[in-house]
C-alpha cells in the first residue's frame, strides 16, 4: 500500500499524460465530431476525420520520441556520440518489411516474426558495432558508425529486392494494424511501445548500472581508475539503444507502410541529436519534450504563413532554415537544454551562498 | 624476510625519447608509509601511473602480494586492492559528492550489473559512502554537485573516493596539492587517522617536506625518472647527495627540518 502510494506520488505527471494519451483519440473525436475508428463504408472503415489523423501524428511522435530516448540514453547518460543511430531506424524498418514481404509466412506470425528478427538484429548489430569500434576514441567512433549508416544507405538505394530508391511497399500487414483499416489499434500499439521505453529506460537510469552510465559521460578514465571496465557498460548502452531504435524503425515503417533508403538516413540522426540537446542532454523528460515539441511544430506550422511586413513567409518550405534558427536560439538562452537548464535554475537556487 | 605487498623490478616508462621512469625498484612494506619525494618532473606521477595500471610500463615488472600484475588492466586493480588519488582532481564534476564516493564504493561490489532496481534500494553504498564523507570533512557538503566544492574541498573529495572501497594499497598523489596552507593539518590529520588504524599501506607523493619527514616511516628520493636514494627519514635528511641535488637548491638547508623529527 505504501509502495503504491509512493509510486503515485512520483509518477503523477507521467501517469496523467499517459492517461491522456490513452484518452486522446476520443477526445479529439468528441471535440472535432469525427469518430477515432474513420468513416465506416460497408464493413471497412476509410480512415478520414480529425481524429484518425492525429492518430497517424501521434504515431510518428511516438516512434520518434523511442528514437531520441534511446539515443539519450547513449548520448545523455553515457556520452557516447554516434552519427549512425539512423541505422537502427531504418534498418527496423527494412528488417521486419522484409520478412512481412519475401518470407511468405501468415501476416500475423510474419510480423510477430519480423519484430523478433528486428530486435535480435539491431541489438546485435549494434553489440557488433560497438565492440568493433568502441576501443576508438570519440570522434573516431562517431564517423566509423556514420560511414557504417551511410553504407547500408547506399545499398538499400540500390538493392533490387526491395524496389532501390522507391523503397519496399508493405502489402502483407496484417489488417488488425494496418494503420489504413485499423489506425486506432496501431496508435495503441505505439503508446504501449512508447510507455514501455520510457518506464524501462527510466528504471534503467536509475539502476546502479545507469549511475554508472552517467559516471562514464562525467568522466570515463575516472570511472575506469575506481574499478569499472567502461567498455561493458557502453556496450550494454549501446545494445539496448539499438534494439529500441529497431523498434522505433518498425513503428515507422508500419504507419507509412513501406522500408524506405531514406529512413536510414543521417536526418534521423541528426534529428534525434537535436532534439536531445535541446530537450537538455542527461535529462529524461527533456528529449521527449523536445522529440514532442517539434514534430507537433512541424505538423502545426507546416502550412503556416508567417507575414514580416511585405514579405510572405511560407513556414513549411523554410522549415529545416526555422529549425536550425530554433536550435541557435536554444543553445544560446539555454546552454544545458530546455529541462537541463531548469533543473540546473532549481540546483542554483537550493546551493547556500 | 620482511613481508612487501609491492614491488616494482627494473620499472620503466618512456615518452618517446623522454624516459619518464627509469630503472626503478622499490619495495613498499605492508602496512607502511612510504614517500616519494623528488622535483617536478622526476616521474613521481608517471610511477604511480604504471603503480595503478593506467600506462604499461615499456620494460619491468610490478608485483603485488608476490604476483605479477604488469599486465592487469587499471580497472582491474581496485579489485585487487589498489587505489590511487590524483594530483590533478579528477571528479565526476556534475553528480553530486555523495555520488562520486557512492560510486566508488559500488564499483567493488556486485551488483554494477543490476539494471532494474533503483540504485537508492542499495543502501549499503550510500551508507558507506557518507562514513567515508564524515571522515574526510565533507558530510555537510554531500548534497552538492561536485563541481561547486572550493579547491579544498575537492582534494577532500579526491581522498574520500579513494577511501570509499577500503583499498589495502593507497597511492596519494600530492594530496595537498594547490590546497591553502591553513587547509593542510586537517587533511594530514585525517590521514594519519587512517595511517594509525594501521591496515593499510600508505604510498603518498608530497612536496611538503615537513610533512613528509614528520609522517613517513621511509622515503624513496627520485630525480629524472631514477631512484636518487631510499631511505628512513632521518637518512634522507642527512643523505648529502639528496641535499645536494633536491633538498638543497629546492628548499634550502633541511637538515634542521628533518631533524626536528628525526
Ligand atoms: N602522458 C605523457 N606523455 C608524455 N610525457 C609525459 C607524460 N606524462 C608525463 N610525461 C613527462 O614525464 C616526465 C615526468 O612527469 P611526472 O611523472 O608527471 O613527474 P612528477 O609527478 O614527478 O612531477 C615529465 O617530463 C613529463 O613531461
Ligand atoms: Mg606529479
Amino acid at each position: 500500500m505504501n509502495r503504491v502510494g509512493k509510486f503515485l506520488k512520483e509518477n503523477w505527471l507521467y501517469l496523467t499524460v499517459l492517461v491522456l494519451l490513452i484518452l486522446l483519440p476520443h477526445l479529439i473525436g468528441w471535440a472535432t465530431d469525427s469518430s477515432p475508428l474513420g468513416v465506416q463504408r460497408g464493413d471497412r472503415f476509410i480512415m478520414r476525420g480529425q481524429s484518425t489523423y492525429w492518430q497517424s501524428v501521434f504515431i510518428e511522435l511516438f516512434a520518434l520520441a523511442i528514437l531520441v530516448m534511446s539515443y539519450n540514453l547513449m548520448f545523455g547518460f553515457t556520452g557516447v556520440i554516434s552519427f549512425g543511430h539512423a541505422l537502427f531506424f531504418g534498418g527496423g524498418a527494412y528488417i521486419t518489411g522484409m520478412t512481412l514481404e519475401f518470407m511468405g509466412l501468415e501476416p500475423t506470425l510474419g510480423l510477430l516474426v519480423g519484430v523478433l528478427l528486428t530486435l535480435g538484429i539491431c541489438g546485435l548489430l549494434g553489440l557488433t558495432i560497438g565492440l568493433a569500434t568502441l576501443r576508438l576514441r570519440g570522434v573516431y567512433f562517431a564517423i566509423f558508425t556514420l560511414a557504417i549508416a551511410e553504407m547500408v544507405w547506399v545499398f538499400f538505394g540500390r538493392f533490387p529486392a526491395t524496389n532501390g530508391e522507391d523503397g519496399l511497399t508493405l502489402k502483407s500487414l496484417p489488417t488488425f494494424i494496418d494503420p489504413t483499416q485499423n489506425r486506432i489499434f496501431l496508435y495503441y500499439i505505439a503508446l504501449a511501445a512508447f510507455a514501455f521505453t520510457f518506464f524501462f529506460i527510466r528504471r534503467l537510469v536509475s539502476s546502479p548500472t545507469g549511475r554508472v552510465f552517467q559516471a562514464i559521460r562525467e568522466n570515463e578514465e575516472r570511472a575506469k581508475a575506481i574499478g569499472y571496465h567502461t567498455l561493458r557498460f557502453k556496450l550494454f548502452a549501446i545494445t539496448v539503444a539499438s534494439t529500441m531504435a529497431g523498434g522505433a524503425g518498425i513503428l515507422h515503417g508500419i504507419l507509412n507502410k513501406s522500408a524506405r533508403p531514406e529512413y536510414l538516413s543521417v536526418t534521423h540522426t541528426v534529428d534525434a541529436l537535436l532534439m536531445t540537446i535541446i530537450g537538455g542532454v542527461g535529462t529524461f523528460v527533456g528529449p521527449v519534450l523536445g522529440a514532442a515539441g517539434l514534430e507537433l511544430a512541424d505538423v502545426l506550422l507546416r502550412d503556416a504563413k508567417l507575414t514580416l511586413g511585405t514579405t510572405v513567409i511560407n513556414v513549411g518550405e523554410s522549415w529545416n532554415f526555422l529549425l536550425g534558427l530554433v536550435f541557435i536560439v536554444v543553445v544560446l538562452v539555454f546552454p544545458y537544454g530546455i529541462v537541463g537548464t531548469w533543473h540546473r535554475w532549481r540546483a542554483q537556487r537550493r546551493k547556500p551562498k | 624476510m620482511t613481508d612487501y605487498i609491492l614491488q616494482t623490478e627494473a620499472l620503466r616508462k618512456a615518452f618517446g625519447g623522454l624516459v619518464a621512469v627509469d630503472n626503478v625498484s622499490v619495495n613498499i612494506t605492508r602496512g607502511a608509509m612510504h614517500s616519494i619525494i623528488g622535483p617536478n618532473g622526476a616521474g613521481k606521477t608517471t610511477f604511480f601511473n604504471l603503480l595503478n595500471g593506467t600506462f604499461k610500463p615499456t620494460s619491468g615488472r610490478v608485483i603485488y602480494k608476490g604476483e605479477d600484475i604488469t599486465e592487469q588492466p587499471m580497472h582491474r586493480r581496485i579489485h585487487l586492492g589498489i587505489g590511487r588519488s590524483f594530483q590533478i582532481t579528477n571528479i565526476f564534476p556534475n553528480l553530486t559528492v555523495l555520488e562520486n564516493v557512492r560510486l566508488a564504493a559500488q564499483a567493488i561490489s556486485d551488483v554494477n550489473f543490476h539494471w532494474f532496481r533503483p540504485a537508492s534500494r542499495y543502501t549499503q553504498f550510500e551508507r558507506r559512502a557518507f562514513e567515508v564523507l564524515e571522515l574526510v570533512g565533507l558530510r555537510d557538503e554531500a548534497f552538492y554537485p561536485a563541481n561547486v566544492l572550493p579547491h579544498g574541498g575537492k582534494r577532500k573529495l579526491e581522498l574520500a573516493i579513494l577511501l570509499a572501497p577500503d583499498p589495502e594499497v593507497m597511492l596519494l598523489d600530492e594530496p595537498t596539492a594547490g590546497m591553502a596552507s591553513e587547509q593542510v593539518p586537517q587533511l594530514m590529520e585525517t590521514i594519519a587517522t587512517i595511517k594509525a588504524q594501521g591496515n593499510k599501506t600508505i604510498v603518498m607523493v608530497e612536496h611538503n617536506m615537513n610533512v613528509v619527514m614528520g609522517v613517513s616511516d621511509r622515503i624513496t628520493v627520485m630525480n629524472l625518472g631514477r631512484v636518487l636514494a631510499e631511505g628512513a627519514p632521518a637518512e634522507i635528511a642527512k643523505n648529502e647527495t639528496v641535499q645536494r641535488v633536491y633538498l638543497g637548491e629546492l628548499y634550502g638547508d633541511l637538515s634542521e627540518a628533518g631533524g626536528a623529527h628525526g
